[in-house]
């Protein structure tokens, strides 16, 4: 067993898409280890706070007229005119990797554990020590088309602090009302429509006192984990999919295992979005999102070993903590391969929780029937009385309802 | 996106009003000066396009008129629905009834009463909407009020459709509906009412004629001499006309009855009347002619035609998977007479029966459960009370599941409280009425009340001074099982699951037999000790759904009809079920309801802003919940004991087990409640240890959102998309108004901290509920 380091720089991440074509940034084997550094791609919204002096997060975020250090953000198109920036901001998240797994091949299951996730702090000398974090009520929230406070609509960026020193929890700090901002090469972005670009604290209007007397537990986590998808070379970093990718639940945190089907050779395990704590939906847009640094172990199933394994007949992301199993439905499980050529816009003009349900239903009945050999009606029933189903996330094109069932269920003497 | 919803929910009570007056606005309307102001429950959808706006609005009894600043000319249309209007001008009132079309100028001194609830298509039209073409020079300064038929009729369906389907159109579609609407409007004004005419061909004659003969179908002593009278032409003419169109008129007189009946006899909502009723009011005055000529025209008898429309129509609702109402036997509802038919007693046993004891300044009650104790698979603001009891008295209110008979031996023999509430022999039925249906079983023939509604509720009991706007605490003290009282299973406790056919699964299952019922008997087993504490359940055995029948000798095909006691030899047990599989329990109540102000008989399936069948098991021991009282005496009623569920119910039931509960029950009058938790609740909170659990529906008030069709449409249109709504607006305004954040405070919170889960997709009004912990306003330092 061996444990690696991956920091972020420029070189260890890709910005915004996953993809089979990208160079790993690491290759291990079944079994080693890795601490794998996470930056949050909205550490912009404060750069004092959550971004200066810090070398790893500068030079990621690092863009002047000059040099943009990490162009290509999203799946969309790297030859411009531009109507964001590269990339067209199709898909946001700041991913590390991708990890390379030896030996990996369609078909296998890819195991990660995380074993530790702690939050990076700030360091600017009048914030050193501390953590930050961004809370972003977006375009693409819930809640946009449904506001009842003028102006309508409007983006709102709150900046938490999360106080570790007991039980942990994060405290607002200030928020403010985002503003056209424009980048260092000259484009405008009326909405938060592009990632990274840094929020000029001239322009904004912060409101401090706010939330005051509510602290919100801490919920350490990574909203995007999983591997390369095999049907495109660019695939957008935000509708999760069978091969995980932008799942944002919050229980994927210390201690959770999470199983993904393996569908390019290697495996292409990538890591990012680091949250420090959201709730069931994430109906803003976003978590409170926090740059963190975690420690993972990787585990490789084959193929031919998982019969009678609660990983035989896996298609769909697949998660296990200490108390339960969780299955994630969708709106469209595979939508890559469902609705075809334009799946990356389309996906967004077909959300629903409806099918989502659906989906999270058929998951857990095949999990019950295959892992656990129950007859369909033995397996109806249980979902009716021992499974509970949550809304995952609505903000995130391919919506997500999750089924649990605790693991005492199945403890029997 | 031009769509935009708009919800009362949405708002807090001081801010209802404005933005209700919003929505009006939008379509050149405002409230009426002098009327009373609507701030309750209010729906409205719209849709914009330039120039144009059609709205969808169902809310409350209330008065508008013209928004005095618009200046425009084209008038505003409007379209009521379901009930008539009262219409005031500077002339005077007039009555508008359903169907007609009402054009209104944007100036003047006019206002539009809806006297019960506001249900109405309204189409705003202003000149942009022509981008400049001419469309005449319309004058347009008085009201007019439109009969149907012809052009109008045309347009209200147009018109009616369009409003039917505002949120499903494609932007395109929407703009293309959006302009003709627009296009078809000037031909009112230009076109004035009167019908010029032209030559009186023979045809238009003949029509008349056949007008005439439908008005008086229902008159036995119906000849040509009187249609020709009435018509001014000879009757020796009439009958050429018709010899003209190849008939007669006595053929087509005799024609028209038969059809006439047929609908009729195939019509849900005239099952209540009988076969000789039907043909009598269409003119048959002579039963054995009638069977004759009607056997003769269809090949079936009278009888044996509607019964199998009945059976079609059962067919048909089966395959919908429908529950409730069938829509089209909804005008049964409204000719309910209130309570006629309600439980068998009508003077109730004493109220109270069961002494209470004293236990400090409070009372304790009891309320035993026997057959004159529960009502069936409804709620009713008519119902007498079964104890009447003061704020902060406790009660104990043994509850019965309906799934009881799903094993007789076990959950009901011995039982004398079970026993007498599930009695059913040839010679009788202890509990007649089972749901909010008829009572002669008219709709689908399953038996009294047609299992709308499933559920066996103990009460309701009163609480003095209660009064609608107040509140209601329900704390639930402590809820314990209902051991077997069958010598044979002395203290064990049995609960039963049935994987039915309105569960979510149902139409999609793999195995075979496709469309089965399942039903699993499982036992409970109280936790021992220390490692052991947690109680829970174990299957016992299960079995198939095979038709069933009933001692009135009716045929249960599928689990349509509650109690139905299963006989043992009809079904085949299978054991070994669910084996090595324990579920922990989580006791709780799936039915807390205070009775709904609407109607008389409410389903007790969809759950609503009046409590009803939450199936949220957080309603367990030591949580409580707050429920807004809508009648005098708030009518508490408790039912559907549940030993354990998961989040969604999916199959259809949980693990449905007899129990009894101890609660509290407190009143907060409605002058008490600024600045409580509870102040402006228009929906069922919950308050356990840790939470504060928010229910959202996809219809949070489906009895006033759909009026008279609620109770067959809840079912047609769930979604959790539309709950998940819901729970947001709630949960927002939860925020902002008890807890006193701004909107983008509560919008980051709710995304950082509150979790929003399926409560159910199985009861008609599917469920998303939110989840605020408590610990999130603990004190902070920081």
């Amino acid at each position: 067993m061996k444990h690696f380091t991956l920091p972020v720089s420029p070189a260890s991440v890709h910005w915004g898409y996953f993809s089979k074509k990208v160079s790993p940034a690491l290759t291990l084997r079944s079994g080693d280890r890795a601490t794998i550094e996470t930056l949050t791609h909205h550490a912009n919204d404060d750069y004092e706070r959550m971004i200066a002096n810090d070398p790893g997060a500068e030079s990621v975020f690092h863009w002047t007229r000059e040099h943009k250090a990490v162009v290509r953000r999203g799946a969309g198109p790297t030859e411009g005119p531009f109507i964001r920036g590269s990339g067209e901001g199709v898909g946001v998240h700041l991913l590390t990797g991708p990890v390379a797994v030896e030996n990996a091949e369609p078909g296998d299951v890819l195991e990660v554990r995380i074993l530790d996730v702690r939050p990076r702090p700030s360091c600017h000398a009048c914030h050193a020590g501390r953590c930050f974090g961004s809370n972003a009520s977006a375009n693409w929230g819930f809640h946009y088309h449904d506001l009842i406070e003028e102006p309508k609509p409007r983006e709102v960026i709150t900046i938490f602090e999360l106080d570790t020193s007991g039980e942990p929890f994060a405290k607002a700090v200030y928020n403010y009302v985002w503003t056209p901002q424009t980048d260092p090469d000259g484009i405008v972005h009326p909405t938060i429509d592009y990632p990274g670009v840094r929020v000029d604290h001239t322009t904004i209007k912060k409101r401090e006192n706010i939330l005051t007397n509510v602290k919100v537990p801490a919920r350490l986590h990574f909203g995007t984990m999983g591997l390369a998808p095999s049907e495109s070379d660019f695939v957008s970093s935000i509708p999760p999919s069978y091969t995980g990718g932008n799942i944002d639940d919050w229980r994927i945190g210390k201690g959770a295992r999470m199983y993904y089907p393996v569908a390019v050779p290697g495996a292409f395990f990538s890591v990012g979005d680091p949250h420090a704590a959201q709730g069931d939906s994430e109906l803003g847009g976003t978590a409170i999102e926090t740059s963190l640094t975690g420690d993972f172990e990787f585990i490789l199933h084959k193929h031919r070993d998982l019969g009678g394994t609660p990983l035989e007949g896996l298609t769909h992301p697949l998660l296990e903590t200490d108390k339960a199993w969780s299955v994630y439905g969708f709106t469209y499980p595979n939508y890559l391969a469902e609705l075809g050529a334009d799946a990356q816009t389309e996906i967004a003009n077909h959300s629903s929780l409806d099918r989502a349900m659906r989906d999270a239903f058929r998951k857990l009945r095949r999990f019950l029937m295959t892992v656990h050999g129950l007859s369909e009606d033995e397996a109806i029933s249980l979902m009716s009385v021992g499974a509970d189903f949550g809304v995952t996330q609505v903000v995130d094109a391919n919506w997500g309802v999750h089924g649990t069932l605790r693991k005492n269920i199945f403890r029997c003497d | 996106m031009s769509f935009r919803p708009f919800t009362s929910e949405s708002y807090s009570e001081s801010d209802r009003l404005e933005a209700w007056r919003d929505v009006l606005s939008a379509v050149g309307l405002a409230p009426s000066a002098g009327s009373v102001l609507h701030t309750g429950h209010a729906t409205a959808s719209r849709r914009t396009a330039e120039g144009i706006v059609l709205a969808r609005f169902a809310a409350g009894a209330q008065a508008v008129s013209p928004l005095s600043q618009a200046a425009d000319d084209m008038p505003i249309v409007l379209l009521p629905i379901e009930d008539g209007v009262t219409l005031r001008t500077g002339t005077g009132h007039q009555i508008v009834s359903t169907g007609h079309l009402l054009l209104l100028p944007r100036k003047g001194d006019w206002s539009v009463a809806f006297p019960r609830d506001m249900r109405a298509v309204i189409l705003s039209v202003t000149s942009e909407a022509f981008h400049g073409r001419k469309v005449g020079k319309p004058v347009f300064d008085e009201v007019r009020v439109l009969a149907p038929g012809g052009f109008t009729e045309v347009f209200s369906r147009t018109l009616e459709s369009a409003a039917r389907n505002i949120e499903t159109l494609s932007d395109t579609e929407w703009t293309a509906v959006a302009q003709s609407l627009a296009d078809l409007l000037p031909t009112f004004i230009r076109s004035p009412t009167t019908d010029t005419g032209g030559t009186a061909t023979q045809a238009a004659i003949l029509h008349r004629l056949c007008q005439v003969i439908e008005r008086k179908l229902d008159d036995p002593d119906l000849t040509p001499a009187r249609v020709a009278e009435a018509e001014g032409i000879s009757e020796r003419y009439l009958q050429k006309l018709f010899e003209g169109s190849g008939s007669s008129f006595t053929h087509y007189l005799r024609e028209r009855r038969l059809q006439r009946t047929s609908a009729e006899l195939s019509n849900p909502a005239e099952a209540h009347h009988s076969i000789s009723e039907i043909a009598y009011r269409n003119g048959f005055n002579d039963s054995a002619h009638f069977s004759r000529a009607f056997r003769h025209r269809f090949g079936l008898s009278p009888r044996e035609f509607r019964q199998q429309e009945i059976e079609r129509a059962t067919a048909s609702a089966a395959a919908a998977g429908q529950r409730g109402w069938p829509q089209q036997a909804l005008a049964q509802l409204r000719s309910h007479h209130p309570l006629a038919n309600a439980r068998k007693s009508v003077a109730p046993p004493q109220p109270d029966l069961a002494s209470p004891c004293a236990e400090g300044q409070h009372l304790h009650h009891h309320l035993s459960v026997e057959s004159d104790r529960v009502h069936w698979g409804y709620f009713s603001r008519s119902l007498a009370p079964q104890a009447e009891i003061n704020s902060g008295d406790t009660i104990t209110i043994e509850t019965l599941t309906q799934h009881a008979s799903d094993d007789p031996a076990r959950m009901i023999a011995g039982d004398a409280g079970a026993e007498s509430v599930f009695h059913w022999t040839r010679d009788a039925k202890n509990v007649d009425r089972r749901g909010a249906g008829p009572m002669e079983a008219s709709v689908y023939g399953r038996g009294a009340g047609e299992g709308f509604g499933v559920h066996i509720c103990t009460g309701p009991v009163a609480v003095r001074d209660a009064q609608p706007g107040d509140v209601l605490e329900v704390r639930i003290l402590d809820i314990v099982p209902r051991p077997s009282r069958n010598p044979d299973f002395e203290g064990q406790v049995f609960g039963s699951s049935v994987a039915a056919w309105w569960g979510y699964h149902y139409n999609e299952l793999l195995a075979e037999p496709k469309q089965r019922e399942a039903v699993t008997i499982y036992e409970i087993f109280a936790g021992g000790e220390g490692d052991r504490a947690e109680s829970y359940a174990r299957a016992l055995y299960s079995y198939r759904w095979e038709p069933q029948t009933d001692p009135f000798g009716v045929v249960h095909q599928t689990y349509d009809y509650p109690g139905v006691p299963i006989a043992p030899d009809t079904v085949k047990r299978r054991h070994n079920v669910l084996d090595g599989i324990r579920i922990p329990l989580r006791p709780h109540f799936g039915v807390i309801a205070v009775a709904p102000r609407e109607l008389d008989f409410v389903d007790s399936i969809p759950p609503s802003y009046f409590g009803g069948n939450l199936d949220n098991w957080r309603l367990g021991k030591g949580s409580t919940v707050y429920l807004p009282v809508s009648v005098p005496g708030a009518l508490l009623s408790v039912g559907d004991p549940h030993a354990t569920q998961g989040d969604g119910e999916l199959g259809g039931t949980a693990i449905e087990c007899s129990m009894t509960g101890t609660f509290q029950l407190i009143l907060h009058k409605k002058a008490d409640l600024a600045g409580r938790v509870f102040a402006d609740l228009t929906y069922p909170l919950i308050e356990t240890e840790t939470d504060w659990v928010l229910t959202g529906f996809s219809h949070p008030n489906y009895l006033a959102e759909f009026g008279a069709k609620g109770q067959s449409e809840v079912y047609a249109t769930s979604s959790l998309d539309l709950a998940m709504k819901d729970a947001f607006r709630k949960m927002r305004r939860f925020l902002m108004n008890i807890k006193g954040l701004t909107e983008d405070e509560a919008i980051a919170l709710m995304s950082a901290a509150v979790d929003f889960g399926v409560t159910q997709v199985v009861d008609g009004n599917w469920g998303v509920h939110a989840i605020l912990s408590k610990r999130l306003f603990e004190d902070v330092r920081i």
